[in-house]
């Protein structure tokens, strides 16, 4: 059971400060918010697969925000009975509406996946979220959390469009012992973090919607901070450059979710490149009674034969990282705010080829 | 007779001179102090999904109505265009992609006209008949009408 150190303790209340001021700063125009969303997670693995770093039994993702005047502060803070991470904390200036200039660690503009879903489960259809989309510490091959400056902007494109510009700029985390080492906002940090840059160019077919389509771009230089990793390697750094495209498109009652990426591995001192690709489509149809289906087909080329993607592997029976993964599931929205969802997943990782069963439940509170 | 007759006419005369606000219609309110005169379809609905709209460079404050079922009824169709369901996992997905903050929702048609009245970046709409009178609040179009 993990402890808490006074620094997390202070960090608590001085989040919780705004909330319990905000009753008496209507006249002042500030605001505040927060939302918890919880899931609780059943697995089942055949061969040797048991439960991963990405399927903890519980989490809840607690996010918070206030609002004064033109500044914005924003943060989430994700618990699961093996790690609590403050994932985002930024402090944001907006100058026009929808035009917002955040300082602080933030989920890289890159990832089709994680800007939309972020860590709350509630809001995902499907329990697991593509491989590549990983974060960090599930063995992710891209970095997620890049601690800079962020800047996000929406505006108006023909009568009911928008395009959203997104660009970000910061600290990349470090490849440590067969992970990425993001900076960490509460823990220690040894260091060894260089330059991340990132973003996205959208297109909306409504400024109010949720549907949308663009181009994805990010360059990551990684340190190698573990000898272990140096050794594999045959290099002190990696730089990654990423390339990418995805569309988000809902059309009730169907939705589609799709991405792909090619990424570019220098590593700098083995005067050798390596390069994969990665994709998902996901397609989700709403049925009567509140029940969605959907399914997921993530395929993949040259990870192989990369030595970057095989420093993620440590062959203990989780499948850190899948060539190729079929999965099939279904949600009941059985009332308000909660959900139950099974997914059946057959996967082709690395070494081993496995089924996956899971079932969730998972909400939003209050 | 006579008497019959002259109550009939006077009920029909007092039915057609009863004014526009007593039939059922919605409108859209802000404080009396409120520099906002207008907003348009799109700000309306950009205020209530929870994205940031500002008139003069004030930050407006959506508030919702729900004191009244058909009132959220017709704010779900006419103003958001969304099933509840919809509207609130808008409202979630805005809290988790950026921290935006959901609009404070009242209950009580009092409390609610109180909150606009003491704050002029708020804006609300509730039944014309609970405004008529009411010199504390500005009422800015009317958004729905049976």
């Amino acid at each position: 059971m993990p402890h808490f150190s006074l620094r997390e303790i202070l960090l608590c209340i001085a989040l919780s400060l705004p909330w319990a001021g905000s009753a008496f700063a209507q006249h002042e125009h500030s605001s505040s918010d927060f939302e918890v969303f919880v899931a609780a997670e059943a697995f089942h693995g055949t061969r040797q697969t048991h439960r991963e770093d990405a399927d903890p039994w519980i989490d809840a993702d607690v996010v918070f925000g206030t609002t004064k005047h033109q500044f914005r502060v924003f943060g989430e803070y994700y618990i699961t009975p093996g790690e609590r991470d403050l994932e985002r904390f930024q402090m944001g200036f907006e100058f026009v509406p929808e035009t917002v200039l955040w300082i602080g660690r933030f989920h890289q503009p890159a990832s089709a996946w994680n800007t939309e879903h972020h860590h709350g489960q509630y809001l995902q259809t499907d329990i697991t979220r593509p491989y590549i989309e990983r974060w960090e510490d599930e063995h992710g091959l891209i970095p997620q959390h890049i601690t800079g400056a962020l800047f996000e902007s929406r505006h108006t494109l023909g009568r009911d469009g928008a395009v959203q510009v997104s660009g970000g700029v910061g600290a990349a985390p470090a490849v440590a012992d067969r992970e990425l080492d993001a900076i960490d906002l509460i823990g220690a940090n040894p260091g060894r973090h260089r330059l991340s840059v990132t973003g996205r160019l959208a297109y909306l077919p409504q400024y109010v919607g949720a549907s949308s389509l663009g181009l994805l771009f990010g360059h990551d230089d990684l340190s190698v901070s573990s000898a272990r990793t140096l050794a594999s390697l045959h290099s002190k750094a990696a730089k990654l450059s990423i390339y990418g495209a995805y569309i988000d498109w809902m059309a009730d009652p169907w939705r589609i979710v799709a991405a792909n990426y090619y990424v570019d591995i220098a590593l700098t001192e083995a005067n050798r490149n390596e390069s994969l690709m990665s994709g998902y489509l996901q397609i989700e149809r709403q049925l009567p009674g509140r029940f969605t289906i959907f399914g997921r087909v993530e395929d993949s080329a040259r990870m192989q034969e990369s030595r970057y993607v095989a420093l993620f592997d440590d062959a203990d029976g989780d499948i850190e990282t899948a060539l190729r993964r079929q999965a099939l599931g279904v949600r009941w929205d059985y009332t308000r705010r909660q959900a139950l969802t099974f997914e059946l997943s057959h996967i082709v990782s690395l070494t081993q080829t496995s089924n996956e069963l899971r079932a969730q439940w998972s909400a939003a509170i209050p | 007779m006579t008497k019959i007759a002259a109550t009939a006419v006077l009920v029909t005369l007092l039915t057609a001179a009863r004014p526009a606000w007593a039939a059922d219609q919605l409108v859209l309110i802000v404080s009396a102090d409120s520099k906002v005169e207008q907003l348009d379809s799109l700000e309306v609905r950009k205020l209530f999904l929870g994205l940031t709209v500002t008139q003069n460079g004030d930050r407006l404050r959506p508030v919702l109505d729900e004191a009244d079922a058909r009132v959220k009824e017709i704010f779900l169709q006419n103003i958001v265009s969304m099933s509840d369901t919809t509207y609130d996992r808008s409202l979630l997905r805005l809290a988790l992609i950026q921290g935006q903050i959901k609009p404070i929702a009242y209950k009580d048609i009092a409390l609610l006209l109180k909150a606009v009245e003491s704050d002029p970046t708020a804006v609300s709409y509730v039944w014309a008949k609970d405004v008529a009178h009411d010199s504390r609040i500005k009422i800015l179009r009317v958004l729905w009408y049976d």
